[in-house]
């Protein structure tokens, strides 16, 4: 499988190795939401670094799977998408709608900022550029 | 076998059945192979009852112990020669299977009824040239043409040929349109394939897209600037992208317009995995006075599209998603043109240029 799901405390970092074919962008939204329920999540972190391609259906799926992760409990961050796809997706005209940080660092950051009770949360918001929250 | 029971009577002969076991002895302190023993000891027993009339009583038993003897060295021999001539019996051709005389027969019937379908002025120009040998210059005179144009029709009669044989072994097509639209293939003439639209033809016919495979291949060598990608399921979408963003960066596009062209080409390839049983999608690097730039056409022979406008407006969807997939592509290419027929099928044209 071209997808790894691990825990970091709290948090699940569930990144993609390899560019997915649709089949297997569902078949990661369902293990990602078994994972947080297996691990009881707080928070996830999409790394989509090796995507190659971020179009409609993709866009759309990680778009739900963030919506179906916050109705779990579970805050979601989108991590490492590449300048090229950023640019895609605005071409395309898409609202992708989700958060977003740059990195994985970035990423973890947010997310101890968020879980623990928006400490951090107004001075992260310009540094993220997240539209969530 | 020998046995005292089938000689009885004569004295002579029983002294010499009775013989057996002292026989049996001498040849079996020799021979260690049971069977041999036995062979020998019969073969003693005939030879001693052949010469009885000659021989008097007390000479039986050294007679037969000689002759046992001689037996045993002349076998000896036997098998030694034979061991040193062995190899000389060694039949190193691959033995023939019981299928091969048949597949040859199929095989050579095939040729001959392909050859029987070309003309008969192709065919002699052809036998001509592969069989006697003779070259296009000499055939030129005879046909009181010219080198260029009789290589031209061998070019032509051998594109026929491939098509006649594959169609005399696998049985006739299932259309009209078949024949020629496999022609103008095996020919590599692209220009009846345009007006055959044998791209079409391709995915719609089970039949010729099986046969067009060894066809194909020549074809496919012919042009480098140029991927062909068949797509049917969802690994395809990932595949078509990506040769797609090869060919892009292959025409000078930067990595991020390559990667808004394999967006669109991932777009319009997962309309034909969702709706179409079966489609292509070609990427075509297009050179026009300096500029450069990719044609991406995706083909299928699906259902075809009702409502074009519908389909192009954003938003609209038909499985719940973004609804960004036609409009989208439209908005990431220069040029989008898209055609469809209910129930035949359709195809999606775009162009992006390289913007210097």
């Amino acid at each position: 499988m071209f997808v790894s799901i691990l825990q970091q405390g709290d948090f699940l970092i569930a990144s993609i190795h390899a560019a997915l074919d649709d089949s297997e962008l569902m078949r990661f939204q369902k293990d990602v939401m078994a994972e947080i329920a297996n691990h009881r999540a707080k928070g996830v972190i999409i790394d989509v670094a090796a995507l190659d391609v971020l179009d409609s259906f993709g866009s759309w799926s990680l778009r739900n799977l963030v919506h179906m992760a916050r109705l779990r409990g579970a805050t979601t961050v989108i991590v490492g998408i590449q300048p090229e796809v950023a640019f895609s997706i605005v071409e395309l005209g898409m609202e992708l709608d989700v958060t977003t940080a740059l990195d994985l660092e970035n990423g973890l950051e947010y997310l101890e900022s968020v879980t623990t009770g928006h400490r951090a949360g107004k001075s992260m918001l310009g540094v993220l550029g997240s539209h969530d929250t | 076998m020998i046995s005292p029971g089938d000689v009885g009577g004569d004295p002579l002969t029983e002294e010499i059945v009775e013989l057996t076991g002292l026989l049996r002895r001498v040849v079996g302190r020799r021979v260690r192979d049971r069977e041999a023993v036995d062979d020998i000891v019969q073969e003693t027993l005939a030879r001693l009852l052949a010469a009885r009339t000659r021989l008097d009583g007390r000479a039986i038993g050294p007679y037969a112990i000689v002759t046992a003897r001689n037996l045993v060295k002349s076998q000896w021999q036997r098998a030694d020669v034979g061991k040193r001539h062995e190899h000389r019996l060694a039949d190193t051709r691959d033995p023939v299977r019981p299928d091969e005389p048949l597949l040859e027969q199929e095989e050579a019937e095939a040729i001959r009824i392909a050859l029987d379908r070309l003309a008969p002025r192709e065919r002699d120009v052809l036998v001509a040239h592969v069989v006697e040998g003779r070259d296009t210059g000499s055939l030129a005179d005879d046909l009181a043409s010219t080198p260029g144009a009789v290589a031209a029709q061998l070019g032509r009669s051998r594109a026929k040929l491939r098509v006649e044989y594959i169609l005399a072994l696998e049985g006739e097509p299932p259309t009209r349109q078949c024949r020629p639209v496999l022609l103008s293939l095996s020919a590599g003439d692209r220009r009846r394939q345009g007006e055959l639209d044998a791209g079409y033809h391709l995915l719609d016919c089970d039949f010729c897209a099986s046969m067009s495979e060894p066809l194909f291949d020549r074809r496919a060598k012919a042009t480098a600037d140029e991927v062909r990608i068949p797509v049917t399921v969802d690994a395809d979408v990932v595949v078509a992208r990506q040769r797609g963003r090869e060919v892009a960066v292959q025409a000078g596009f930067s990595a991020t317009e390559a990667t808004v062209i394999a967006t669109a080409i991932s777009e319009i390839s997962r309309n034909i995995v969702r709706f179409a049983r079966r489609g292509e999608v070609t990427v075509t690097i297009l050179t026009d006075d300096g500029a450069s730039g990719v044609l991406v056409v995706a083909q299928d022979a699906g259902p075809g599209i009702p409502d074009i406008d519908l389909a192009l407006q954003e938003g609209h969807t038909t499985y719940g998603g973004l609804g960004l997939g036609l409009p989208g592509s439209r908005r990431l290419m220069d040029e989008f043109e898209i055609s469809s027929e209910v129930g035949r099928g359709t195809t999606v044209t775009m162009t992006k240029w390289h913007r210097r």
